[in-house]
């Protein structure tokens, strides 16, 4: 058993049996798939519900992997660093790379684990994709950007903030306001078009209408967010988040006083 | 060779100087003690030992490494509760485990091996956060206990814990102490440290005493010591009692006061008169030998705990 098993088991263990953790990542974007597919949907036509409540499913999917990474990691950081773990562990021979991974890694296990879970409620509720092999690949790659990208912004909150509750709300907040924002919570074509600029560049808003044009179709996902010029900054972004998050916690996090 | 070896070591955070050129050897095996108030430098110095922080200059050498290349050598204790409230006790020794690179066979049992050890066999399975402070105190204790730590290194180990979890705590270090583990203790209590081989008394960044804890104190020049639990703790009763208080100001505790005099059989009616006098009930006066606190307070004129 390695210093990235631990790291992994720890927290994919403190990730499960958090209750606030389980119901701002699975539980609220669970209810909001509930709410959405049953009450925000009576204007719809029914040959475009199904569709309907599958666009609905993957922007609650998108914020669980958002929650995920920017307010359960930093909320995690803090909490290890504010009871003094982070100065144990920093007085035993762990390499902060290891412990980076074995968090990283959980956290990817634990937002898989979302993403089944809002998705199989949305299938139950009558949400309808349709895709081939390469669409369904394509989506996981996008659900990857999102995660990096989310899980980058969470280590700079981790980092940067010091307390638990202000690096947990900090997260939620980031969260809440950059999905209602970007696109991930309203429809895209709605968005005024400074917001529309806006959606186009974070990369989490980008490649959440990048599934729902793979997986649902163009109408809704607003504009098409899979041409070269699209793609490769929301890729080269979310990496940039990523690397920068990782560069920060490890120097920062990890820098003796 | 030395457990630890400091020369010259400096601390500096902005003009605040916490470490101000502390020079400090413990031998392999040796229980030392560390005690002074809070804000002297002890968890600074403590936390330089264990490669947490680093020295703004001077030497340090843990076995004769460099503090970073000693870290597998060494078992840190912060004053924190680090232990995941979320885990069971044994899952949190099995975490410590995997960090220190044991298979999970090893882990296994050696975690049971240190759960018995810590007396908390019975409860590994329950998760820390329905743990008593004194239990999970000594869950944390079992982090530094794996095999191969050669120093240990315990910041305020007792703080907050209740008479009876300190008790078992402090059986726990003697036991510690029989196998022949060097220990380094951070305190603040008199009590605690009257156990180590040798203690350090540390104030404003410097040690400025060190010696076996009965020299220290048969070198301060204390002889006896009354202590009084009185009805009431105010200005009055302090400014009378210094009256008897021949060698040093009187010292305040708890539930009362410590009066330092050469003759204690002349002294203890006068006090009990005078305190009646003006109408400071007596709830208890006993003699003393002077402990380590009193000794800190006698070369310092500073207490090393801060009463209510």
């Amino acid at each position: 058993m390695g210093q990235i098993t631990a790291t992994w088991n720890k927290t994919m263990k403190e990730f499960l049996r958090q209750k606030t953790v389980l119901f701002w990542t699975i539980g609220w974007p669970i209810i909001w798939v509930l709410i959405g597919s049953f009450s925000f949907t009576s204007n719809v036509p029914s040959e475009a519900l199904s569709y309907t409540r599958g666009a609905i499913s993957i922007s609650m999917m998108v914020f669980a992997l958002m929650t995920a990474g920017m307010a359960n990691l930093p909320g995690n950081i803090a909490q290890d660093r504010e009871r003094g773990l982070l100065t144990k562990v920093m007085s035993m021979p762990v390499s902060p790379w290891r412990d980076f991974t074995g968090r990283i890694l959980a956290l990817l296990a634990f937002s898989g684990f979302s993403v089944m879970l809002v998705i199989s409620v949305g299938l139950v509720c009558g949400a309808r994709f349709f895709f081939t092999g390469i669409d369904f690949m394509e989506s996981l790659a996008f659900i990857i950007l999102i995660f990096v990208g989310s899980a980058g912004i969470g280590m700079l909150i981790g980092t940067f903030v010091k307390q638990v509750h202000g690096a947990i709300m900090s997260g939620v907040g980031l969260t809440v306001v950059s999905a209602a924002l970007s696109g991930v919570m309203t429809p895209y074509q709605y968005l005024p078009s400074v917001l529309q600029n806006f959606a186009r560049i974070y990369p989490i808003s980008s490649a959440n209408s990048a599934i729902t044009y793979l997986l649902v179709g163009e109408e809704y996902a607003g504009y098409n967010p899979l041409s070269a010029g699209q793609t490769v900054p929301t890729a080269l972004v979310a990496l940039l988040l990523f690397i920068l998050g990782l560069i920060t916690y490890s120097r920062l996090c990890w820098k003796k006083d | 060779m030395d457990a630890i070896h400091a020369e010259n070591l400096s601390k500096k955070y902005g003009d605040n100087e916490v470490l101000k050129g502390v020079n400090l050897r413990i031998a392999e095996g040796e229980f030392y003690a560390l005690m002074g108030p809070n804000g002297s430098g002890k968890t600074t110095l403590s936390s330089i030992i264990a490669s947490v922080r680093s020295p703004s200059s001077g030497k340090i050498e843990i076995y004769g490494k460099k503090p970073e290349k000693a870290k597998k050598l060494v078992g840190y204790l912060p004053q924190e509760n680090f232990s995941s409230p979320l885990l069971t006790g044994k899952e949190n020794l099995m975490y410590f485990a995997g960090l220190l690179g044991y298979s999970k066979g090893e882990a296994v049992k050696i975690v049971e091996g240190l759960l018995k050890k810590v007396g908390l066999w019975e409860e590994a399975n329950k998760r820390v956060y329905h743990y008593s402070g004194g239990m999970r105190k000594r869950l944390e204790v079992a982090t530094i206990l794996f095999p191969g730590l050669k120093l240990l290194i315990m910041d305020e180990p007792t703080t907050g814990l209740d008479p009876s979890a300190r008790r078992k705590f402090l059986g726990l270090i003697q036991e510690l102490r029989n196998e022949a583990t060097t220990i380094l203790l951070i305190t603040h209590i008199g009590a605690d440290a009257d156990l180590a081989s040798r203690v350090g008394l540390m104030d404003k960044g410097s040690i400025i005493a060190e010696d076996r804890p009965e020299r220290l104190k048969k070198n301060s020049g204390l002889e006896n010591v009354v202590n009084i639990e009185t009805s009431i703790k105010n200005e009055r009763v302090a400014s009378l009692l210094s009256k008897f208080s021949e060698k040093l100001n009187v010292l305040e505790t708890e539930t009362g006061y410590r009066v330092f005099t050469e003759d204690v059989e002349e002294a203890t009616p006068k006090i009990v008169r005078g305190l009646d006098e003006i109408g400071c009930k007596v709830i208890r006066i006993e003699t003393a030998k002077p402990s380590l606190e009193d000794v800190f307070f006698k070369l310092t004129e500073t207490k090393v705990r801060e009463v209510d």
